[in-house]
């Protein structure tokens, strides 16, 4: 017996990628330039290290190192869900291709740690009007159960 | 490039605070009309204007400069975020400076209360886009939490910047925050959490408000104000992002902290001033934790000796480096187009001996320095001549 999934759409396209099947990990869309191999999260045309143009697409490691984090204690954008309200945490976390990312992290203040490795996930935000699950990629403590 | 033969031959600006009755160019008129009076110039003498605001439509500035006249002048539009007045500040000095003209106008104005009332790009909220999740206030709480890790820095060394910009703003009339009474670190750190390990108080408010300088020729000051001292600027310094391994490029980002090290450097190096040499330092406190990075990324003690600059109380009035002497962002407040202004409005009458309750004794040399979201950083440093 299969459960109905709703579709799911990112927040904005072009930043992650949102697999059908919501047991794969999602992967951050990168780009490395073809000339001096340097690794950027977002995409982007040009290097910003040696200004060559041209670069290839690459999906980034799902996994980093936590560089420094905080909590904001306000809802998360956009969110009317109650898990949402009380606050949520941002980090930047180091990839092993380079990139530093600041994204929003899935935990609570004593969850986190300086050095820590994270992995990639998708939260839901909201449902939109055509009744799809929008999701923002987030990071949180590798290997816990969720 | 160092500036020469220009100074500042008047600043005016309004308080800042909650203006609900008033608009932009309301504001605008009051400051540019003070700085005008205190310049003893009339504004057929203006030859030109650069006018910065981040939350109005486009065009204001033009019109908020039909207030004063319709001269015919040429009027630039400037937007470089919370750097926006002292970017302003830096054309109408090069203006003058180039020989262009002789007399320039730097104008900023903002209601920031209308802009984070959902209308602007200031607070996020709401907007679908991906990096408006990751507000200002977290940003610079991760360079916080960072030197904590790294430092042993604690939340009481920044409530000691907050208390001391909070309690500077009680002896500045056109600061903001004017509390009645000697705010404290435990009253800084009891207030609500805004995010780790910033509380409101740390936090600048939102506000409304213009400030206005103008700048003429050395010549031209001495002959129009032969009783006063004439202040000048001498080097201002602008900088966007330099990428180096580890760059973010999401967020709000105001850049690595280690823009402010390298455009202070370039107005260090160019105008032949140390930072032993700076009376006193104004800075983008938006955010306490900030402060506390600046007093090493300028200059003014070696890499992790803010913390002590702090707890021997070297950045208050009497100590060697008076840092916001107006109440910084935090208490004098930060409308955004206008902030940069009155940075210059500060360093203008504290160099003139002007600055009442707060002057900074034998004040001979000032600095400026803010730093503004997409993002850039800025600094110019005036002297007494």
């Amino acid at each position: 017996m299969s459960e109905v999934r709703k579709p799911r759409v990112p927040i904005e396209p072009g930043f992650f990628t949102v697999p059908e099947d919501p047991a794969t990990p999602p992967r951050l869309l990168g780009s490395r330039c073809r000339a001096c191999g340097e690794h950027f999260f977002p995409r982007r045309q040009v290097c910003a290290r040696c200004l060559a143009e041209g670069t290839d697409d690459v999906l980034l490691s799902p996994r980093g190192r936590l560089y420094t984090w905080t909590y904001v204690h306000f809802p998360l954008f956009g969110s009317k869900r109650a898990d949402h309200a009380g606050g949520y945490g941002v980090g930047q976390v180091d990839l092993p291709e380079g990139p530093r990312v600041m994204a929003v992290l899935q935990g609570e203040p004593g969850d986190f740690q300086i050095g820590m490795e994270m992995e990639l996930e998708l939260e839901t935000l909201r449902e939109n009007k055509e009744g799809q699950d929008v999701v923002i990629h987030r990071f949180g403590p590798a290997g816990r159960e969720r | 490039m160092k500036l020469e033969n220009v100074a500042v031959l008047g600043v005016g600006m309004t308080r800042f605070g909650v203006y609900r009755d008033r608009s932009n160019i309301d504001l605008a008129r009051e400051a540019g009309l003070a700085a005008l009076r205190d310049a003893g110039i009339s504004f057929k003498e203006v030859g030109e204007a650069f006018v910065g605001y981040l939350g109005a439509m486009p065009m204001t500035g033009i019109r908020a400069m039909k207030e004063f006249g319709l001269t015919g002048l040429p009027v630039t539009h400037i937007e470089n975020a919370s750097a926006t007045g002292l970017v302003a500040f830096r054309d109408a000095a090069w203006a003058v400076a180039s020989g262009r003209c002789q007399v320039a106008m730097a104008l900023g104005f903002d209601k920031m209360t209308e802009m984070s009332a959902g209308r602007g790009a200031g607070r996020g909220v709401g907007r679908d886009a991906i990096d408006s999740v990751i507000l200002p206030a977290a940003y610079f709480s991760l360079w916080a939490m960072r030197r904590m890790h790294e430092r042993g820095t604690k939340p009481e060394h920044f409530a000691a910047i907050a208390a001391k910009n909070w309690n500077f703003g009680a002896k500045n009339p056109w600061s903001d925050r004017q509390p009645d009474h000697e705010v404290t670190v435990e009253e800084i750190l009891a207030s609500r959490k805004i995010a780790e390990p910033v509380t409101a108080m740390m936090s600048c408010p939102v506000d409304d408000g213009a400030a206005c300088a103008i700048l003429a020729t050395r010549e031209m000051a001495r002959r129009l104000q032969p009783g006063r001292p004439l202040v000048a600027p001498i080097v201002s310094a602008l900088q966007s992002e330099t990428y180096a391994r580890g760059h973010t490029f999401m967020g709000p980002v105001v850049g690595p902290p280690s823009m402010t090290r390298d455009t202070a450097r370039e107005a260090y190096e160019e105008s032949g001033v140390g930072p032993e040499d700076v009376s006193l330092t104004l800075v983008h406190d938006a955010f306490a934790t900030e402060e506390l990075e600046y007093y090493e990324l300028l200059g003014f003690c070696r890499e992790g000796e803010a913390e002590k600059l702090v707890e021997e109380r070297q950045t208050h009035l009497g100590g060697r480096f008076p840092f916001n002497t107006d109440g910084g962002l935090i208490a004098r407040g930060h409308p955004g187009g206008p902030t940069g202004l009155a940075q210059i409005f500060e360093l203008t009458r504290q160099l003139r001996g002007e600055a009442g309750p707060r002057q900074v004794a034998n004040a001979r040399i000032g600095l400026a320095h803010l730093v503004g979201g997409g993002s850039v950083c800025t600094v110019s440093i005036l002297r007494r001549e």
